[in-house]
């Protein structure tokens, strides 16, 4: 019988309790339980087979020397960093553009769209598999194509980039075919992108053009202005999907990172660190680097984000 | 009134939901199809397409030859079965047996996640097993004089040559055996086929993963008597010296390029069927993906040793073992499973069935010499060329913890000595993959002091 005096709000407290409990549940035990526990073991020599032992910050001093070396964790940090350099600013321009086309009204625009969306459907196992042909040097589709246009064929997914050795102008390698195959999936980010394009009161084009901008003028302070917060969006997006890169990795080469270690991205380097050389304490390590390094980069975009993202005030009226 | 309905609504949501989730728990509930009195025994493997029949049709005859075991077998094609059977472990409900093929038996037979086969089954039974196997199938299963593994295939490298392709660019006979790696370098040479400046197809062309191979027939030993590991052995630096002479050649790019897709996937990307080389390495399992009506183009050779110098194995080996995870259920119907596949124990005949269906090398002589299994030789002489040769001195991965690990950085050693055009001397690339082996190996052992 509940209570008349209790307040309504805290009559219903069990119930409201009651209702979240599946989702605080899976909260605790799946999500905050090993993020908590990977900092203890990033501290441990442990194998999950038996128990975790205190070595202090041996992982951490490994994890520096690697870096110093270029070598293991260090060689996957460059990989990614290379990765995500490219991949991430390639992928916003592309689906900027597209997008702005795709927004010019034309015939067939509609099968236009759906066609330029159609690749970010696909799954990544099957587009990484057909990109493997693709980019075949020898009989690949891409390296004709280069041949047609006069330029000289790549080795793409057989060129060796090191640490070091990132390839020269108009030689492409491993690591430049992992960053094409991510554009071409930027469906998702163009479609964002269109959506906020039709958003974009057509006064602010209307008086860009009374005072003479042109068509790249009124793309550059109108258009890409209006567009900033999603970009900003997508960047950071963007940046924590190139860090977290591993399916097609892992497809491309196999599981292995190979050519000697060229596509070894960092979620490649951990799954091989923990499931092949069962080392934990040493890929929790790693998780929690590269969990304090998208951090840092996360909150550096939005710390810069209030010199060029530009946030809609009311127009009035 | 309004109350009381929502209060009703309230309690009947909750009702209804778990209600539906139960007659679903029924509906699709596992049909159990174990007989009655008999004990289960899960059995994991990776086995897919027209091996998984095969597979399958072990398990029925098994489970028909049972009164007290029943095996269940799942297949999990891929190349994770390790990761989830370590998983399954970990959380406390492994498989009774799992087969696997990758060098992992010390690292988990190190970490007590392998019940040795001398906890199932009685000593003299282990130590007949131990002589009825051959060498090598006995050393891939055991670790610190232990038996963990039960093999049940062995998997042989040896080159594969294409006769009518030799035949047409050197003007000559293909031999029917290679003298020296001399010999196969100018047989190399000789099939070379150019369109203009391209390439089209070699004669040869050294895999990097087979340094493991080569670097054995050189004269080389991956691991010393002391157990530690030594990939920097002499004879090892030679042979990637010697494949390093093709990248020389040719250049590093070129390798590369032309090395996109080979030998990785099955049927006619075989590189030897579609015409790009005359001569491959690679395993028995290739025989079956070259079609009857052009088996009489193709021969074996044994990997030959460079001219002057003793042969210093006759190949690298590694197989399909049987693993019992420790805190299994079933370890006893897990052994006699293991038996009846790999025919130990009065089985051979089974096993020569088995073998010759699946096209397997088996682990042992005896099994060989059955008649069923010399009838298949019979008829497949590319084949019976593999199975002479795992009688001989084939040396296996080395059976330590961290070999996967080996097993990488000695491949990316010889990648880089390969496809880069400076890559440093053969000597320094090795000596830093043992580097990395040796401290991964002390870390590994410093756990052990601890344990």
């Amino acid at each position: 019988m509940p209570d008349p005096g209790q307040p309504r709000s805290r009559r219903k407290l069990p119930a409201g309790w009651l209702f979240i409990s599946p989702w605080l549940v899976g909260l605790l035990l799946l999500f905050a339980y090993p993020f908590f526990a990977s900092l203890y073991w990033s501290f441990c020599r442990y194998d999950l087979l038996s128990s975790p032992e205190w070595i202090g910050t041996e992982h951490y001093r490994r994890i520096a020397t690697e870096i110093w070396n270029g070598d293991g964790f260090g060689n996957a940090l460059w990989n990614t960093l290379y990765y995500a350099a490219f991949s991430v600013p390639l992928s916003i321009i592309t689906a900027v553009l597209l997008a702005v086309m795709l927004s010019w009204r034309i015939r067939g625009q509609a099968i236009f769209r759906t066609l330029f969306f159609l690749p970010s459907i696909i799954p990544l196992v099957a587009s990484s598999i057909l990109w493997l042909w693709l980019l075949d040097p020898q009989s690949g589709l891409v390296n004709h194509l280069l041949g047609w246009l006069g330029l000289p064929p790549q080795l793409w997914f057989q060129g060796v980039q090191q640490a070091g050795h990132p390839g020269t102008f108009l030689e492409f390698g491993s690591k430049d075919a992992l960053v094409l195959m991510s554009v071409w999936g930027v469906g998702n980010f163009m479609l964002i992108y269109l959506a906020a394009l039709g958003d974009i009161p057509p006064q602010l084009y209307e008086a860009a053009a009374l005072d003479g901008a042109g068509r790249c003028r009124r793309f550059w302070h109108v258009t890409l202005p209006m567009l900033s917060p999603l970009i900003l969006f997508n960047l950071v997006l963007g940046l924590i999907k190139s860090f977290q890169a591993f399916t097609q990795v892992y497809l491309v080469s196999e599981g292995t990172g190979e050519p000697v270690g060229s596509t070894l991205l960092l979620s490649l380097h951990l799954f091989l660190a923990a499931f092949q050389d069962l080392e934990m304490g040493y890929t929790s390590a790693m998780a929690w680097l590269l969990f304090i390094v998208l951090f840092i980069t996360t909150a550096l975009l939005f710390r810069s984000s209030r010199h060029w993202v530009h946030y809609r005030t009311s127009l009035g009226g | 009134m309004h109350s009381s309905i929502r209060s009703w609504f309230m309690m009947a949501v909750p009702v209804l939901l778990v209600g539906s989730l139960a007659v679903l728990a029924w509906i699709v509930r596992p049909h159990s199809e174990l007989p009655a009195g008999r004990e289960e025994v899960v059995f994991w493997h990776f086995w897919g397409g027209t091996d998984r029949a095969v597979v399958e049709g072990i398990v029925e005859r098994f489970n028909e030859s049972q009164e007290q075991y029943f095996v269940r077998a799942v297949a999990m094609p891929g190349n994770n079965l390790d990761m989830k059977m370590f998983l399954a472990v970990t959380g406390g409900d492994p498989p009774d047996l799992i087969n696997q093929d990758d060098p992992i038996v010390a690292d988990w037979a190190h970490r007590d996640a392998l019940m040795p086969l001398d906890e199932i089954a009685p000593a003299d039974e282990i130590e007949q097993l131990e002589s009825w196997l051959f060498p090598a199938a006995r050393q891939l299963g055991s670790y610190r004089g232990r038996l963990y593994g039960l093999c049940n295939g062995l998997d042989i490298r040896a080159l594969y040559y294409n006769r009518t392709v030799i035949g047409q660019r050197t003007g000559r006979r293909a031999p029917l055996q290679l003298e020296s790696i001399e010999q196969l370098d100018k047989l190399a040479a000789a099939c070379v086929l150019r369109e203009g400046d391209k390439l089209t197809s070699l004669g040869y062309l050294p895999d990097p993963r087979r340094l493991w191979a080569w670097g054995v027939v050189f004269g080389g030993r991956f691991i010393n008597s002391e157990g530690e590991v030594t990939p920097d052995d002499p004879a090892i630096v030679r042979a990637l010296e010697w494949m390093t002479r093709y990248r020389d050649k040719w250049g590093a790019d070129t390798l590369a390029a032309f090395r996109q897709g080979d030998q990785s996937l099955p049927g006619k990307t075989f590189p030897l069927l579609a015409g790009r080389y005359a001569i491959v390495m690679d395993g028995q399992w290739r025989v079956r993906d070259i079609p009857a009506d052009r088996s009489g183009e193709f021969g074996v050779w044994q990997l030959p040793a460079p001219a002057g110098r003793e042969r210093g194995a006759d190949g690298w080996v590694n197989g399909n073992l049987f693993l019992v995870p420790r805190g299994c259920r079933s370890p006893r119907g897990a052994w006699e499973f293991m038996k009846f596949w790999s025919g130990f124990g009065g089985h051979e005949a089974e096993a020569a069935r088995t073998c010759s269906q699946g096209g397997w090398i088996p682990p042992s002589q005896q099994v060989v010499d059955q008649p069923r299994f010399q009838q298949y030789l019979r008829q497949n002489p590319l084949f019976a060329r593999f199975v002479e040769l795992a009688a001989g001195e084939q040396v296996p991965t080395p059976v330590i913890p961290a070999a996967r690990m080996y097993y990488r950085e000695v491949n990316r050693a010889a990648e880089r000595a390969l496809y880069t055009d400076n890559p440093g001397n053969a000597a320094s690339l090795l000596e830093e993959a043992a580097e990395k082996v040796r401290r991964q190996m002390e870390r590994v052992g410093s756990r052990e002091e601890t344990r």
